[in-house]
């Protein structure tokens, strides 16, 4: 069943790191919705981290399958699905 | 003491004290300072190739062959963009390969300046990590730590791009910090309860095969699998780069699966109701049409890589992990079982072997001939094809990783430079190449370098006077239309003289045993040409996209 799904990224914030983790995307010809990326500061302090969020279009296995892409990657942290949307369901205030 | 050093020097101390003994490369303008400081480390022995692609496959050879990374150089632009294919074939099959390349200086990035290219950006996908080098204060520590990525968990290919004012950068030379945890981190271990629910379903299964693949060779598996095998019964599956894995000779062993596969093989695939996989991927080539793949058996799938876990096929139980320890832990999970039924009903459905070529130049013939002249004693490097099936299905490998062949990308022209590198990682051995007569063309410059530096690669030709294995597809798959692939070989006698090395042309099966006998027994490089069947196929065949229950099994 198609989803949407919010990924979160913590990587090394280099440009080349971003385009390394863009790549992880494009490859697997994913439909990429959002995508942000943020400086974000590690827990412990220190600096040179990036948060990239994104919102990925596509079944649950296709988007595990990037998590598991994106844990490959030399200078990422920590990758989480953080929200599933299934567009049947809709959330009343 | 503190030392000043240049780049250059820096890149060339860490290589020799990470135990690097042998480069393939090629120098040129961006690279330079490194070629102007290698001659004072003589520890490292430079390989002068003839063109870049062979430098990236002769390092994955000898990664492959020595289990070590292997190292390949070439300069900035075209020099780099030639390592392409090498670096796509080494990242297709896992092998620890590390290419060093010359960049412009780095005012110069980014202006399109003489000899640029955007390397880093090219092999991002093809590559496990790269670097741009922008201090030399960096070297020592990024040269370390890309060692230790190339070869850490699931190996694969590393770049490091270094411009050329970096290498005359003169800094402090500060040896390298050790390798960060990321990459020295402890293999990742399974649960016992993965692998007391492997052991329960091989107790539980009428029909249980194992199938098991390179990552059994990278992980130095052979004994735990075999014992595996041998306290269950179970039929073993050897896929193309796990061939060898297993003994060719042992009555478990059925054969290699997939589009090429034994109809035996295929069969037993599809009848099977449980897999254990070790150290494979379940590619194309292998499950044919997934849809119809194994369609009644449960999957335990076995492998260092957690995102190869259903990937391709639904696992019952996937285990992450070395193939070795934890192949070692379900042998002392598992219950002794025996699969005699299982394996009487496999034997019934094995064909006879087809080995009624014209004039007796059966590939069964040629492999039998290079076998007795090695005795089995050497390593056997194919190229991409035809032949490429006939040595995965017939030669008797008995001895672990000796069988080496570009199986994921299938890069024509792998064979002959690849041998290069096995040979250095094996010296004392024979090695030989095996290529069609399309892929020796393609790299046959190298048997130069194989003469200029001593490399002693025996080179085999099955010249059919076609690109064989298309040809094969256009005889099955598009109206026998032979477009583009009969292809002209120039006089391979005359060819290996021009090189100054022995050259021998057999045309009949009586002059087997002499040719491959003198030209195995010969000190330095030879080249045989094996005049083969023009049309021969590989058979059986599982069409595109077919399923393994469909082989075709001759010509119509």
């Amino acid at each position: 069943m198609i989803t949407t799904h919010t990924v979160d990224v913590l990587l090394d914030g280099t440009v080349l790191m971003l385009n390394r983790a863009v790549g992880v995307l494009r490859r697997r010809n994913v439909t990429v919705e959002q995508l942000t990326v943020r400086p974000c500061g590690p827990p412990e302090g220190g600096g040179g981290v990036s948060r990239m969020t994104f919102v990925l279009h596509t079944d649950a296995a296709t988007a595990d399958r990037v998590v598991q892409q994106f844990h490959k990657i030399v200078g990422v942290r920590a990758v989480e699905i953080t929200t599933v949307h299934d567009p049947n369901t809709e959330e009343q205030p | 003491m503190s030392e000043t050093l240049s780049g250059a020097h820096i890149l060339c101390r860490t290589l020799a004290d990470a135990g690097v003994d042998v480069i393939f490369g090629y120098p040129g303008g961006a690279i330079m300072p490194f070629y102007h400081a290698l001659p004072e480390y003589p520890r490292l022995r430079h390989i002068l190739v003839r063109h870049e692609q062979a430098a990236a496959h002769a390092a994955d050879g000898y990664a492959r062959a020595s289990g070590r990374v292997g190292v390949c150089v070439a300069t900035s632009g075209p020099g780099a963009t030639n390592l392409v294919t090498g670096l796509a074939t080494a990242h297709m099959d896992s092998s620890p390969v590390v290419a060093i390349t010359g960049q412009v200086s780095r005012p110069m990035i980014g202006r399109d300046a003489f000899q640029e290219t955007d390397i880093i950006g090219i092999t991002l996908p093809i590559t496990k990590q790269n670097y741009l080098v922008q201090d030399a204060a960096d070297l020592a520590d990024v040269v370390t730590e890309a060692i230790a990525v190339a070869q850490h968990g699931r190996p694969g290919p590393v770049l490091i791009d270094v411009p050329k004012d970096v290498q005359n950068q003169k800094v402090e030379y500060t040896p390298a910090a050790v390798v960060g945890a990321q990459h020295a981190a402890p293999l990742p271990k399974a649960g016992d309860d993965a692998v007391q629910r492997a052991a329960d379903l091989i107790a539980a299964a009428q029909r249980p095969l194992l199938m098991v693949g390179h990552g059994v060779i990278l992980a130095n598996a052979y004994a735990e699998v075999r014992a595996l095998a041998e306290k269950t019964g179970m039929p073993v599956i050897t896929t193309l780069l796990g061939i060898s894995a297993f003994p060719e000779g042992h009555p478990q062993h059925l054969g290699m699966p997939g589009m090429h596969g034994e109809v035996h093989v295929n069969r037993a695939i599809q009848r099977a109701d449980l897999i254990v996989g070790i150290g494979l991927r379940f590619d194309d080539r292998v499950t044919g049409n997934l849809a119809a793949f194994a369609p009644r058996a449960q999957v335990v799938h076995i492998d260092l890589d957690r995102s190869e876990i259903g990937r391709n096929v639904p696992t019952a139980v996937g285990i992450v992990g070395d193939a070795r320890a934890v192949t070692r832990r379900l042998v002392a999970a598992i219950q002794a079982r025996s699969c005699d039924a299982w394996r009487a009903e496999i034997e019934g459905s094995r064909r006879p072997q087809d080995a009624s070529f014209r004039g007796g130049m059966s590939p069964e013939a040629i492999l039998a001939a290079i076998h007795d002249a090695t005795g089995g004693e050497c390593t056997i490097v194919t190229d991409v094809g035809q032949h490429q099936m006939w040595v995965a299905k017939l030669f008797p490998y008995r001895r672990p990783n000796t069988h080496i062949t570009s199986g994921g990308l299938g890069t024509m022209g792998f064979a002959v430079p690849a041998a290069m590198g096995v040979h250095l990682a094996r010296p004392g051995e024979p090695v030989w190449a095996i290529s069609g007569d399309g892929g020796f063309q393609m790299n046959m410059a190298e048997m130069a370098t194989m003469v200029q530096e001593g490399l002693p690669v025996k080179l085999a030709v099955f010249n059919n006077g076609y690109l064989g294995m298309v040809r094969q597809w256009q005889q099955f798959f598009h109206g026998k239309r032979y477009s583009s692939t009969p292809i002209w070989s120039p006089d391979y006698v005359k060819l290996a003289e021009a090189y100054g090395i022995p050259g021998y042309r057999v045309r009949h099966a009586s002059e087997l045993a002499d040719a491959v006998g003198q030209a195995n027994a010969a000190l330095g490089p030879t080249l045989v040409e094996f005049v083969i069947e023009r049309e021969a196929n590989v058979f059986p065949m599982i069409p595109p996209g077919g399923s393994l229950s469909e082989p075709i099994e001759a010509a119509v």
